[in-house]
Parts: structure tokens; C-alpha cells; sequence
């Protein structure tokens, strides 16, 4: 359980503070601030005790959070829990941010007593705090019988996650396929490792309650786990290296997808992730990133950056940003670059290379002198990677949608009648190459 | 802590409350009521503005009046006489016909800690345990444990327990999940609540319509029942498989404790729930989320100790990024060094090497002190990069590897030659005080073999009167004496002038004494000295730097997911002992890593507190009964539990004996070490005045120990505490091989 929330700005003023259990005390929402926010070094844990108080902290940009309990509790839950604060925050008010927070702070002490009660989390889904929690506030007098029973089925509704007697005159679904590809890639270009990890988003504006069936194509190998006895593992395990990984939304019905393989579910309205998957094998790496470093005696470095676009010649990537790292004691720069642009950025220590547009099958390059100051400094430079940012309409690990049926017996439309957008949108995690 | 000027905000929010024109324009009202909260979060005291706040709460304005609620809660118990003013408006609001007024109206009033509310809120809760409205019965359900907690001293009320049990089949997921935890509440002190067949299969019938937070926590209570047979268990873990497989991450630590402790008897069962959790660990160790990926992190390693192979051909997982936050990748370190095996060493420690050059000193050094860990058992590869590394000259790279050699050493005496080969030179990079005490260390006990080894130490008694580091110098005078019995024509003089400074000058007590000490020691003739200095070492086996070998997965399993794996474990033990006074000003933390040396007795200690404390299970200090007592409620008690357990080593009954006395387990009869087969009698009593009798018999030649555990009333809890007490203190003994 949780005994109190806080929410600090990053000077460690105290934007919130709601404490559930009796043994938290207004002292506790000190102790992190001098602890924590302003402790001289890095930070060791994201969980801190003091005084055998746990502060379990999560940053946002430059807002923390934390949970204050005294109990042996179940970290990833609290984490979690954390998480799911964020997200429903950022229903109400979008980003994050100081400012945000203090504009919305009514708001934010109503979620706070509606999805914590002494310490425990209720419910905390996004459509249904919605539809009693309005950023204006509900006025009692003005609100309808129709409202008001409404609010109810929705609190006590069978299926937590949807309410009955929806209406839409246009049935309509959104799918989202998004996915963000990590690499890490040693200079000699081998791969150290990759991975992509992906999300199926729904947003989906359907009448009644209707039955979804989502297939997808079998690039993806999910291993079954489990079904493997100790033998088998200890044989196979080693070649399958990519273990992937897959989870669902908890309106999934899991049993089928055990049997079956196929993914059956009645949607929430609006908004929603549908699954959640990991990808280590045959992943689609969308730029290959080729770094050449030349020292030429003690006060000058040439380097050379080679990207090569690795997808069908008629997509377009956006927004590639490469980041080039500099040594502390650089004194000037000179770059020259084929495409985009690119500029030293001293306080960031690094040479910033950004293309708006770039298709597939191309390559691009770019050359820089780097003036260094001299320095007794016998620390050598530690060369961190060469990352890089940015987005392409592709899911890089393969994977396509090949249906989402919708059947709703109930009501008289059928699957033809519902219009469906399919969108994949492949972004950088992290994506490194050590120079 | 009140701000500067704070009295005039409050004097002024107080006029403003109380001015009509205001109090008629609904939104300027609620401004006013705004800024009080904006200045109570902030630390003000605006407790003086209570009565205005309770007349505010007379509205129809619901965000107004949640705002006015949540002041009332936090400054009733200073305003309890205004407080109870409130009450009034509260108790309308209760029988509001808006289900959402009436469950806020109770939360609130649930909420307000102050004496002699419970007589006012006991029937609006009774009332809201049988409203129609879900809402208003999950409230409610918590408010029976809020009134409880107000006032934890009284009657358990019998009847009230009765509904709330029976509210457990409510058809709102979160009105039964709210059950089990306002139930555990109110019968803290008689272990929590009940699981019985019934409501565990219930439960696990419900866990479809549970949300992650209801899913997570029922999984938990769970783990108190235990299944009658053994199809009973394998039907409950098919039906929970679904819960490995959630998207919630905190369901599928919760149902992997679950099916760990559940498997106990099972060690196949627990390794395949091991390998099925593989992957949703995996996915959690390189998720975005950072603090989640710690959790994670912390587990694995947790799990490595038992299964060290289990997740080697991922070792590529635990990989740093450059931009990850530091714990993380201090963690990721520690991993590293936990899977190496033949086939990726080489990755792993090419891997390491990068980090050793890390801007971050701490990075480098854990990377260096992993690399020392690995050279456990590839001792070859890792000198080299080692040694290496000390040609960078960095000051707390050559101080950390210097360490790494000193511990290399004594664990692998085989590395000797190469690592005297390489500290040469050394000494001009190190400045911190652990760095030179392991070099001087080094310098004294293989000084033979390194040429230089008397020059060295002479820099360092030439600037000892500069040296801040007490312990440094106590070190130093151990190396140059023992120095000095393998090469004393290089060492005499400068012995006798280090021996000087520290009789006549120095001024720290403890180097003083030991100056003298070595000094008289060397009057009694140097054939004394060498007998007491060059006296065989201690065995390295004895395990006091290597971590103990793989632990069985049931010796952690009562920790996973909870917050001890997050914690080191200095800093757990500290948290969970024994508070003597609350301290004022917040303390500290304990910061970093247990290290290596810390002794062997505390260790003992960490390890059985947690235990001690958990719950509510006591054992009383004076239980002691005679043979006689002893043997005949033995022969008229039937066995409650039997076990067998692998067993190495030998038994050493004082070993045993002490260990267990601390825990308040009484020896009995023991049989004499060596003798076969050997057998032991304990006996214990809990507060409650149940008597724990207890018999080993231990098989050598199967090196395996048969308990059997008698006890007096038949309580299957305490049983389970008492045997977990037993079998981490056997297990601790076993585990330092005594």
C-alpha cells in the first residue's frame, strides 16, 4: 500500500502532496526533497530509504514523483502504479510539466482520491475516471437521471472496462502498429544487440459491444513458452536466442489465444493498448551507421559518419537526427555535410546532423575537423556512441496486420460497415553506434 | 514548516472567506478555497481558517466540496472540536441521492483521524456496506478498516468481520479485493485473513474481472492457502498459468511468487515457472520504463544465485546503453559477472573492459570489481585486462585493480606471479585509502618476489607524517615488519624510524598502540615475531569473500517481490531491525554496496531478522524445558511436519547450539560431533504458549538431514514461521561451513 504521494518540481517545491496513511508524516515530503532532489550525486536507486521510510521516485522531464510507504511492498507494483498515475494525468491535461501541474491541481488532488483510498489503488482506467471526473467539475443540481444512471453502470459495469449502450453513427477503428527499434552496434558494424518493442494501439468508436478478432502475420515467432519440457529447452534454448515476448490488454481472452493462436476481445471505447510485444529476430534495421575516427596528433580529430538507409526505395524516413559526441576540450568545428543540416552544439558537446526527409536505399555522409585545445588531462577521451533518431512508416520487426473483424450481433451493422485505418509508425529507442 | 509572512496569507485568506460578496459568486469562492489548499501543500499552516472551510462545505458544488473534504482530513486531528461540526453536513451528504456525494461524503468522513468520530461514522458505514451503488460499498469496505485503525486497541467487532467476509462474493471486482485488505487490517493481530478452500477458490474463480492492482494483490493473499493435494495445486496452478502471460508487470511478479512458494516441494515445477518468467523479465530488464527495469534487474540477479546458467545466452541483454541512468547500469554490471560461463566470457569481459574507462569513476570501478569476480574462475583473462588497464594511470582505475589483486590473491594464489609482475609503478597512481592500503598490503606479503617492494613502502614512511588515513598506517607497519622478516638489511632502518613516528608522534590511539605493540613484540626475539606473523593464513574456503554458492530457490522465494532484493543487504537489515527510538531528522540512507569484508557474526544477524520480524511470530526467550518434559510431550504429540534437506559439512554442535539460542530455540540434547548417526532435540514456544518440539537426524552418507517438528496446538502458521526460523539458521550454518 501507498502512504502518501508527492509530486516536487525540479528545485524540489512541493507541487503536490496527498498523504493516505497515518504513518506518513509532513516531514517525510522534507526527507526526500534534501535526500534526493538535491543530493550532489547521481542517483543510486529509484528506490530510496530514509528514516525506514521507502521513497519510490519516477522523473517526468523535470517533475518527480513519489510514493512514500513504510510497508515491505511489491515494488513493481508500485511502480506501476506510478506509471498508470502519469498516463491518466496526461488524459486529462497532456505533457507533463510544472506548469501543468500547478494549473491543474484540483483536478489532480480529485484522481488522486478517486484512484488511491487509504493507501490502495482503485480504479484507475482512464474512460471511467472520465466520466465522472470532468476537468469542470460535475455540479450535482444540473446532472441528469440519464447521467447519473449512467455514471453508475459505468462504476459498477460488468466488464470494467466498458460500459453498456454505446451509440456511434459512424463505426470507425484506428490501429496503430507502433513500434521503437533498439541497437547497439560495436564499431566494426556487428551487432551487439537489437530489439524492437512494439504496441498494438486501438481507438475505436463502435456501437453495443461488439466482438473484435485481430490477426496478424506469422512473422512474428512467439515461442510458446512453457510448452517446452526441461529437455527441450536445455537443447533448443540455445539457438532460439530471440525469446519474444508478448502480452495483451486485459479485455484479451487469453485462453483462446492459448489454443488457437487468435486474439478475440470486446474493445474498450476510445483509446487503448491492445498488445505488447518484443522482437529479437530478423529485425529490419532501418539505418546502418558507419563511423570512422582519426586522430591526427594531439589537437585535431577528422571524423567521418557514413548513414545508409536500409528500406524500400519508395518509403520516406523523417525526422533522422544524428548525434555525433565531441571531446570536452573541443575548441571548434567544421562540418561539411552532403544533405540536412548539421551544427556544433558546445553545450551539448556533440555535432548535431539533422535530415528532414530521407528515402530508402540511400546514403549520406558527413565530414568534420574537430579542434581540440591541448590539455595535460591523461584522461583519454572515452568516446561515447554515435546515436540516432527517427522515424519511418514501417514496423521494423515485420510484423503486419492481416484482419480486425468486428461482429456485433446485437446491433444491425456488420464488419463491412466499419471503417478501419491501419497506421505503423517505426521509431528510434535507443539506437547506438560505439565509435 | 511555515514560511516567512505565511501569517498575513492566512489572515487574508480568512477575510476573504468571510466576505458575503464573495461567498455569493460561486467561482471566486472557490478560488479563495483554491489558494488555502495551494498553501497547505505547500507547508503553511492555514489550520486557523477551519471554521470558514467548514461553513464552505455546504455547497452543491462537488469539486468545492472535495476540496473542503480533503482540508478537513488533513487538519481535523489539530480542530477536533470544529472538526466534529463538520460531521453534520458529512452525515447529509451520506444519504445523498448521487451515489458519487455519498461515497465521497463517507470516504471523507473515514478519513478524519481525531478522537470519538468512530461513534458517528459506525452507522453511515453500516449503511454504505449494503448500498446499492458499487462505489459507495468499496468505500465503505475501506472505511471499516480506517474506523478499525483509528483505533486499533479495541474489540475486534465480531459482526462486523462476518459482513465483510461475506461481502467477498460481492459481483464488484474492486468492493472484494477492498475486502481482503480491510480485512487484513482489522485482523493484523490474529495473522491477517483467513484463506480457506472456499474463498481461495472463489478468488481464483474471480481473478478474470480483477483489474492489475486487485489481480496483483489477491495473488498475494493467496499465498496463504495451502492446497489440500497435490491435484488440488497442479488445478490451481493451470488455472493462474494466465497470470505469467499479463501485460502488468506487477501481476506477473505477484504469480510467479506464487507459483514458487506453491511449488515448494517441487524444484522441476519451480525451475519451468523460472524459465516461463524468462522472457516477461527480459522484456522488463530492457523496457523504457528505467525504474521497472531496476526492479527487474534486481530479480534476476536474485534468481541467478540459485540458477546460475539460467540466463546465459542473454547475456547480450545486459549490455549497457550509454544512455541509460547509472543504477541501472550498475546493476547491469553485477549481472554480467553473475552468468559468465565458457561460451561467453570473452563477450562478457570485452564487454567489461569498455566500462572500466567509463567517465562515470563509479561505473569503472564496479566494472573492475566484476572483472575481479570473473577472475574467480577465469583468473588468466581477467589479469590481463587488469593489468592492462593499469597502464592508463588513472588514479581510481589503478586503485580499484589493486584492490581486485589483493582479494585475487588470497582466493587464487596461482595469479601471484603476475600480479607482482604488475604492481611496479603502481603507486604513483593511487590516493585514496582503500587503494593504498591493499598496494601496501600486497607489498608486504609477497615483497620477496617484487624488487622494489622496500623502496615503495620508504616513499611511504617518508610522508607518513602527511598520510590521513589512520588505517593506512596501521597497515603499513604490519607490511614493513613483515617485510622486514624476508629482506631485513633493506627494511631495518626504515622499520625502526616508522617505528618511532608512531611511538613518539603519532597521535591516533590505534596506531599508537600498535606501534608499541610490534615494538615490544620484536624485543622478544625475531624467531617470536615470525611465529606469530607468518603463521599459516586463514583457509581462503572459508567463504568469507566468495559469496555462498548457489542458495535453493526456496531460501529466497518468502523475498521475491518484496522490496528486499532492492535494497542491499546492509541496508535492508538495517530498515528491518528492531527499532529502539524513532529517530528525529531523517537519517542518511545507507548508500552502496555491502563490502566484502563485513564480518561474519553480522552476517548472521541480517540474515535472521528479517525473518524474526516478519509478522507476528515471536518465539519467547525463556521456553525451556527439561529432558523429562521434553520426552514426554514428545512421545504423546503426533508429527506436524517432516522434511529432508541436503546437508554438507560436518556438525558442530556449539555452532549450532549458539546459533539457535539466538532465535530462542532451546537445545535440548545434542550428540557429540562425528558421531553416527547424528541426532539433535530443540524445543521452542511462541507467545501464544505453543511448544515446538524438534528432532534432526542426520544421514551422512546420503548427506542429507531428516527433520521432524512436533508441535503442541495444532496452528499450520506458526508451524510454517517456526520452520522457516529453523531452516534459515540451519541453513546459514551450513551455507559458512563451520
Amino acid at each position: 500500500m501507498i502512504g502518501g504521494l508527492f509530486i516536487y518540481n525540479h528545485k524540489g517545491e512541493v507541487l503536490i502532496s496527498r498523504v493516505y496513511r497515518d504513518d506518513i508524516g509532513r516531514n517525510a515530503v522534507d526527507a526526500f526533497r534534501v535526500n534526493v532532489i538535491h543530493a550532489r550525486q547521481q542517483v543510486r536507486s529509484p528506490v530510496t530509504n530514509i528514516a525506514r521510510t521507502s521513497f519510490f521516485h519516477v522523473k517526468r522531464s523535470n517533475i518527480w514523483l513519489a510514493a512514500v510507504t513504510k510497508q515491505n511492498v511489491n515494488a513493481a507494483m508500485v511502480f506501476e502504479f506510478l506509471y498508470k498515475m502519469c498516463d491518466v494525468m496526461a488524459a486529462y491535461f497532456g505533457k507533463i510539466s510544472e506548469e501543468n501541474i500547478k494549473n491543474n491541481f484540483v483536478l489532480i488532488y480529485e484522481l488522486l482520491d478517486e484512484i488511491l483510498d487509504f493507501g490502495y489503488p482503485q480504479n484507475s482506467e482512464t474512460g471511467a475516471l472520465k466520466t465522472f471526473i470532468t476537468q469542470q467539475g460535475i455540479k450535482s443540481q444540473h446532472q441528469t437521471k440519464e447521467e447519473q444512471s449512467q455514471i453508475t453502470s459505468q462504476v459498477t459495469g460488468q466488464i470494467g472496462w466498458r460500459r453498456e449502450g454505446i451509440k456511434y453513427r459512424r463505426n470507425e477503428l484506428f490501429l496503430d502498429v507502433l513500434e521503437s527499434v533498439n541497437l547497439l552496434m560495436s564499431p566494426q558494424g556487428q551487432v551487439l544487440s537489437a530489439h524492437v518493442s512494439g504496441r498494438v494501439v486501438m481507438k475505436s468508436y463502435l456501437s453495443g459491444m461488439p466482438e473484435c478478432k485481430f490477426g496478424m502475420n506469422d512473422k512474428i515467432v512467439i515461442e510458446k513458452q512453457g510448452k517446452g519440457t526441461a529437455d527441450e529447452t536445455g537443447k533448443s534454448g540455445k539457438q532460439s536466442i530471440a525469446i519474444d515476448d508478448c502480452t495483451f490488454h486485459q479485455c484479451v481472452r487469453l485462453s483462446k489465444f492459448d489454443s488457437e493462436r487468435s486474439i478475440s476481445f470486446i474493445p474498450p471505447d476510445g483509446e487503448f493498448e491492445l498488445m505488447r510485444y518484443r522482437t529479437t529476430k530478423d529485425i529490419i534495421l532501418p539505418f546502418r551507421v558507419i563511423p570512422l575516427v582519426r586522430e591526427v596528433g594531439r589537437t585535431k580529430l577528422e571524423v567521418k559518419v557514413v548513414i545508409k538507409s536500409n528500406f524500400k526505395p519508395s518509403l520516406l524516413a523523417q525526422k533522422i537526427e544524428v548525434r555525433i559526441p565531441t571531446p570536452l576540450n573541443t575548441s571548434g568545428v567544421q562540418v561539411i555535410c552532403m544533405k540536412g543540416k548539421a551544427k556544433y552544439k558546445a553545450s551539448e558537446n556533440a555535432i548535431v546532423w539533422k535530415i528532414k526527409r530521407m528515402a530508402g536505399m540511400k546514403e549520406s555522409q558527413i565530414s568534420a575537423e574537430i579542434e581540440l585545445l591541448p590539455t595535460n588531462d591523461k584522461k583519454k577521451w572515452a568516446r561515447p556512441p554515435i546515436s540516432m533518431n527517427f522515424e519511418v512508416p514501417f514496423a521494423p520487426s515485420g510484423l503486419k496486420v492481416r484482419y480486425l473483424k468486428v461482429f456485433e450481433p446485437k446491433l444491425n451493422y456488420s464488419d463491412h460497415d466499419v471503417i478501419k485505418w491501419v497506421r505503423y509508425i517505426g521509431r528510434s529507442g535507443i539506437y547506438e553506434t560505439r565509435c | 514548516m511555515p514560511y516567512l509572512g505565511s501569517e498575513d496569507v492566512v489572515k487574508e485568506l480568512k477575510k476573504a472567506l468571510c466576505n458575503p460578496h464573495i461567498q455569493a459568486d460561486r467561482p471566486r469562492y472557490r478560488n479563495v478555497i483554491q489558494r488555502v489548499i495551494r498553501h497547505m501543500t505547500q507547508g503553511v499552516d492555514v489550520s486557523s481558517v477551519f471554521m470558514e472551510m467548514v461553513k464552505a462545505s455546504a455547497t452543491v458544488d462537488i469539486v468545492q466540496k472535495k476540496l473542503v473534504y480533503l482540508y478537513m482530513c488533513t487538519y481535523a486531528p489539530l480542530k477536533p472540536d470544529l472538526a466534529l461540526l463538520a460531521i453534520n453536513t458529512l452525515c447529509k451528504d451520506c444519504s445523498d441521492p448521487n451515489p458519487m456525494v455519498r461515497g465521497l461524503a463517507l470516504r471523507s468522513m473515514c478519513s478524519l483521524r481525531m478522537p470519538g468520530v468512530q461513534e458517528y461514522i459506525q452507522q453511515p458505514i453500516l449503511n454504505g456496506l449494503r448500498d446499492k451503488a458499487s462505489y459507495v460499498r468499496r468505500v465503505a469496505v475501506l472505511g471499516c478498516a480506517k474506523m478499525y485503525n483509528l483505533h486499533a486497541d479495541s474489540e475486534v467487532d465480531g459482526t462486523l468481520v462476518n459482513e465483510l467476509y461475506s461481502l467477498l462474493r460481492d459481483q464488484d471486482p474492486i468492493v472484494v479485493v477492498n475486502c481482503l485488505r480491510a480485512l487484513e487490517e482489522i485482523l493484523k493481530h490474529e495473522g491477517g485473513v483467513v484463506i480457506n478452500k472456499p474463498i481461495a477458490h472463489h478468488l481464483l474463480n474471480r481473478m478474470p474481472d480483477l483489474d492489475q492492482w486487485g489481480q496483483a494483490e489477491v495473488l498475494g493473499f493467496l499465498l496463504r492457502y495451502q492446497p489440500r493435494s497435490e491435484e488440488e495445486l497442479f488445478a490451481i496452478l493451470n488455472l493462474l498459468d494466465s497470470s505469467l502471460q499479463s501485460s502488468s508487470p506487477a501481476v506477473v511478479m505477484a504469480a510467479t511468487k506464487l507459483f514458487l512458494v506453491l511449488a515448494k516441494e517441487f524444484p522441476h515445477v519451480q525451475t519451468d515457472v523460472l524459465v516461463r518468467v524468462k522472457g516477461p523479465l527480459l522484456t522488463a530488464c530492457s523496457s523504457e520504463s528505467r525504474e521497472l527495469c531496476f526492479a527487474a534487474l534486481c530479480h534476476v540477479r536474485r534468481i541467478l544465485r540459485s540458477l546460475p546458467g539460467h540466463f546465459s545466452s542473454h547475456y547480450k541483454k545486459f549490455f549497457c546503453s550509454y544512455s541509460e541512468p547509472h543504477y541501472i547500469k550498475l546493476q547491469k554490471v553485477e549481472v554480467l559477472c553473475e552468468l559468465v560461463n565458457d561460451e561467453n566470457v570473452q563477450q562478457v569481459l570485452d564487454e567489461l573492459r569498455d566500462y572500466c574507462t567509463d567517465v562515470s569513476a563509479d561505473l569503472a570501478q564496479a566494472a573492475i570489481f566484476a572483472i575481479g569476480a570473473i577472475a574467480r574462475t577465469y583468473t588468466d583473462q581477467c589479469v590481463q585486462i587488469l593489468t592492462e588497464l593499469l597502464v592508463l594511470r588513472q588514479e581510481h582505475i589503478t586503485s580499484a585493480v589493486v584492490q581486485t589483486f589483493r582479494n585475487l590473491v588470497w582466493l587464487c594464489p596461482q595469479c601471484m606471479e603476475a600480479v607482482c609482475q604488475a604492481l611496479p609503478g603502481c603507486e604513483e597512481n593511487i590516493q585514496d585509502s582503500e587503494g593504498k592500503q591493499a598496494l601496501i598490503w600486497l607489498l608486504g606479503v609477497h615483497g620477496e618476489t617484487i624488487p622494489n617492494a622496500p623502496y615503495v613502502l620508504e616513499d611511504f614512511v617518508e610522508n607518513v607524517k602527511a598520510e590521513t588515513f589512520p588505517a593506512v598506517k596501521m597497515e603499513l607497519l604490519t607490511a614493513l615488519l613483515r617485510l622486514f622478516l624476508s629482506r631485513p638489511a633493506e627494511c631495518q632502518d626504515m622499520l625502526g624510524r616508522l617505528l618511532y613516528y608512531c611511538i613518539e608522534e603519532e597521535k591516533d590511539m590505534a596506531v599508537r598502540d600498535r606501534g608499541l605493540f610490534y615494538y615490544r613484540l620484536l624485543l622478544t626475539g625475531i624467531d617470536e615475531v615470525k611465529r606469530i606473523l607468518c603463521s599459516p593464513k586463514s583457509d581462503p574456503s572459508l567463504g568469507l569473500l566468495e559469496d555462498q554458492a548457489e542458495r535453493p530457490v526456496n531460501s529466497w522465494v518468502s523475498e521475491f517481490n518484496t522490496l528486499v532484493p532492492m535494497y542491499s543487504k546492509a541496508c535492508w537489515a538495517a530498515i528491518s531491525s528492531p527499532q529502539v527510538s524513532e529517530p528525529h531528522g531523517p537519517e542518511p540512507s545507507g548508500n552502496g554496496v555491502l563490502s566484502a569484508s563485513g564480518s561474519l557474526v553480522s552476517e548472521n544477524k541480517e540474515e535472521r531478522q528479517p525473518l524474526c520480524d516478519s509478522g507476528s511470530f515471536l518465539l519467547l526467550p525463556n521456553g525451556q524445558l527439561t529432558a523429562e518434559q521434553f520426552e514426554k510431550t514428545w512421545l504423546s504429540l503426533e508429527v506436524a511436519h517432516r522434511e529432508v534437506f541436503p546437508w554438507q559439512g560436518v556438525a558442530h554442535p556449539d555452532t549450532i547450539q549458539t546459533a539457535l539460542q539466538m532465535v530462542n530455540i532451546q537445545t535440548i540434547a545434542l550428540s557429540k560431533a562425528g558421531v553416527q548417526p547424528w541426532k539433535a532435540y530443540f524445543s521452542a514456544q511462541d507467545g501464544a504458549g505453543c511448544l515446538f518440539l524438534t528432532e534432526l537426524l542426520l544421514d551422512p552418507e546420503q548427506s542429507q538431514v531428516r527433520l521432524s517438528v512436533k508441535q503442541s496446538q495444532a496452528k499450520a502458521e506458526a508451524l510454517n514461521s517456526f520452520i522457516s526460523v529453523l531452516k534459515t539458521v540451519i541453513g546459514t550454518i551450513v551455507g559458512i561451513k563451520s
